[in-house]
């Protein structure tokens, strides 16, 4: 569905993506994950054709973002702080879709308006944020995109509003039968709603997978400090925690843990994620943890 | 599109027309005026058999009102540019609503090529209406004036507005979509049209067909027919050296019979302490002074049978302009906008 190959994109000099090279399967609520500044923004609008590589190539349903009419018709985009006409009332934004929109459902838009408590006559400046997203999300899905992309869709709303949001998106994306990319900097929204995961961080993909599959090839190990050194070939270690006298260490081990003589345990998804997230903020931690741990004793 | 173009566009336009609407009110009211007031100067000149003189009355009467709504006219088309180019796109880019309609199934070209061409269309409709209308009613006092070719009143009148509004509007969008924000862009948008504006009828226009010249000799008779004479810079010239149904639209200076340049101490001398003989006309014993030289003028100048050539040359510049503006638009959007 996505495929990029050395995707690189700079303001001037300075890197917002890098050398990304990434597949993402079709049908599938993919969730994007980082911290801010890390580049997801930078990714779903590559990925809907609002912005252009530097380098690399981009596909998106078998072509170049946003290359035609018909293919901007297929990819359904809400952009960050979701932007709608303030001018323009909720009916307006609805006749809009139906006019730009080869495919458009007035059906699903206006069953979804009702859904959300909007009134058509409303203007659209005078809406929460809430209803705000909840407008831009039915103008984007009411084309019947394929593919709905989703930036940061929830990042205005207040904890309850987003909860609504984040629990009607599930649903509303299953009942569409498209695929959707979603962002967010909240790893809470993405454990909810996504199966297949993209941490990014500091303009790189750090990690990406189903979130089984991601969950199946991390551990835990506890292993006694002296011994961090006596970890098996064919594990990465992501990152490292010293306690008393274990240290914790997180493992990437893809295709099973090789035997080892300490206690392992299952990760949780936020722990994996951050992992990688403190890992990329401070590259030379994991690497330098076994040494390291010795020189700090 | 184009409802979307009529709904982002409506109160725009409803603003537009209202102003229009006064316009046209009182350019109406204006045209019958002037008619009533040229046939009042005939019904008292006709019996006499000399109308010349009741003309030029008549000319006097209006052509300050009409030399204002010339000015005025020669603003609608920056006012549009300004307020109808500007922020077409800039506006959008500012409160970040491209990232809405960029992503609905219509390329960007054809938003930009629709929303574009709509607004452009508008804004020639409603300086072609209003340039119809002044030329309606100032037409009695053109024909007596007999100086439609003059610089202000042919900007004002006929087709040549329509070019001028297609190309404000298209330079407004342009700039808004390079710059991306909609003040700067509107700043920009009215010092750039000014510039064009300016350099239009005094550096393009006079050579847009190649002048016919002719060579004028300065008698004290021609000189007391000319408006002025010197300039701040000491140099021996005359200014309003007329040539019947043309514009000049160049006076060399004053020159001695060999063709050169007539010296500005014996022109000074002229001009300040003339030898007196008690003659008459404007210019006196300066102008006996001068005639006495054996001075001329050569002159360059475009005859009135080129008036409509001309408004269509100048017309279709501003549309070749607004389409090669229009392109690199397209062009741009594509490939460099966010």
């Amino acid at each position: 569905m996505l495929h990029a190959e050395h995707l690189t994109k700079r303001y001037g000099r300075r890197p917002a993506l890098t050398d990304c090279t990434l597949t993402i399967p079709a049908g599938r609520v993919i969730g994007l994950v980082g911290p801010n500044g890390a580049g997801k923004s930078t990714l779903l609008q590559l990925a809907c054709g609002l912005i252009t590589p530097t380098s690399g190539t981009l596909e998106v349903l078998g072509s170049r973002p946003a290359s035609t009419a018909a293919h901007l018709a297929r990819v359904g985009f809400v952009a960050q702080d979701t932007p709608v006409y303030a001018s323009f009332t909720v009916a307006d934004h609805l006749r809009m879709g139906a006019r730009l929109n080869p495919s458009w459902d007035q059906a699903l838009a206006e069953r979804r308006i009702a859904q959300v408590g909007l009134q058509p006559a409303q203007r659209a400046g005078r809406l929460s944020g809430g209803q705000r997203a909840q407008l831009a999300l039915t103008v984007a899905a009411a084309k019947r995109p394929e593919l709905l992309i989703l930036d940061e869709p929830a990042a205005a709303l207040d904890p309850l509003a987003r909860d609504g949001f984040m629990r009607n998106l599930r649903e509303f994306v299953a009942e569409l039968g498209a695929s959707a990319v979603l962002s967010s900097h909240l790893l809470d929204d993405v454990e909810r709603v996504c199966d297949h995961l993209v941490v990014l961080s500091g303009s790189r993909v750090q990690v990406a997978g189903d979130v089984p599959d991601l969950l199946a090839g991390h551990h835990r190990l506890l292993v006694p400090r002296d011994q961090l050194d006596r970890l098996p070939a064919g594990v990465e270690v992501i990152h490292v925690e010293h306690a008393d006298r274990d240290s914790r260490v997180l493992v990437r081990a893809e295709g099973g843990l090789p035997p080892t003589p300490w206690p392992t345990e299952p990760v949780r998804l936020e722990e994996m994620v951050l992992g990688y997230l403190t890992r990329a903020a401070d590259p030379t931690a994991a690497r330098a943890a076994v040494p390291a741990g010795e020189v700090r004793r | 599109m184009i409802w979307l173009s009529w709904r982002q566009f409506r109160t725009q336009a409803l603003v537009g027309v209202g102003a229009l609407a006064v316009l046209a009110a009182y350019l109406l009211h204006l045209g019958l005026r002037i008619r009533d007031s040229r046939a009042g100067y005939l019904a008292r000149c006709q019996p006499q058999g000399d109308c010349a003189q009741a003309m030029a009355q008549f000319v006097g009467e209006y052509q300050n009102t009409l030399l204002i709504l010339a000015g005025l006219l020669g603003l609608v088309p920056g006012i549009l540019g300004m307020f109808w180019g500007a922020p077409l796109v800039a506006r959008e880019l500012e409160a970040g609503t491209h990232r809405l309609v960029w992503n609905q199934s219509v390329s960007r070209r054809r938003w930009l090529a629709t929303r574009l061409l709509f607004v452009a269309l508008a804004a020639a409709a409603v300086a072609g209406l209003a340039s119809l209308l002044l030329t309606w009613a100032a037409s009695p006092v053109d024909t007596a004036a007999d100086d439609r070719f003059s610089t202000v009143v042919f900007g004002a009148r006929n087709i040549t507005p329509i070019g001028y509004a297609l190309f404000a509007v298209t330079l407004g969008t342009v700039l808004g979509l390079v710059v991306r924000r909609t003040l700067p862009a509107m700043a920009l948008t009215v010092l750039a049209f000014t510039v064009v504006q300016f350099g239009m009828p005094n550096l393009i226009r006079p050579h847009l067909m190649p002048p016919a010249t002719v060579t004028r000799p300065m008698t004290a008779d021609a000189i007391n027919q000319v408006r002025g004479l010197g300039s701040i810079t000491g140099a021996a010239v005359v200014r309003g050296v007329t040539v019947p149904d043309a514009w000049v639209t160049y006076t060399s200076e004053l020159r001695t019979s060999d063709g050169r340049a007539l010296d500005a101490g014996r022109f000074d001398d002229c001009l300040m302490s003339p030898p007196k003989t008690g003659a008459t006309g404007t210019f006196g014993d300066t102008a006996r002074c001068l005639g006495d030289l054996d001075l001329h003028v050569d002159l360059a100048y475009q005859p009135e049978h080129r008036y409509w050539p001309f408004q269509w040359l100048e017309s279709a510049i501003y549309l070749g302009l607004s389409v090669l503006l229009g392109g690199f638009g397209l062009w741009r959007i594509r490939r460099r906008v966010t």
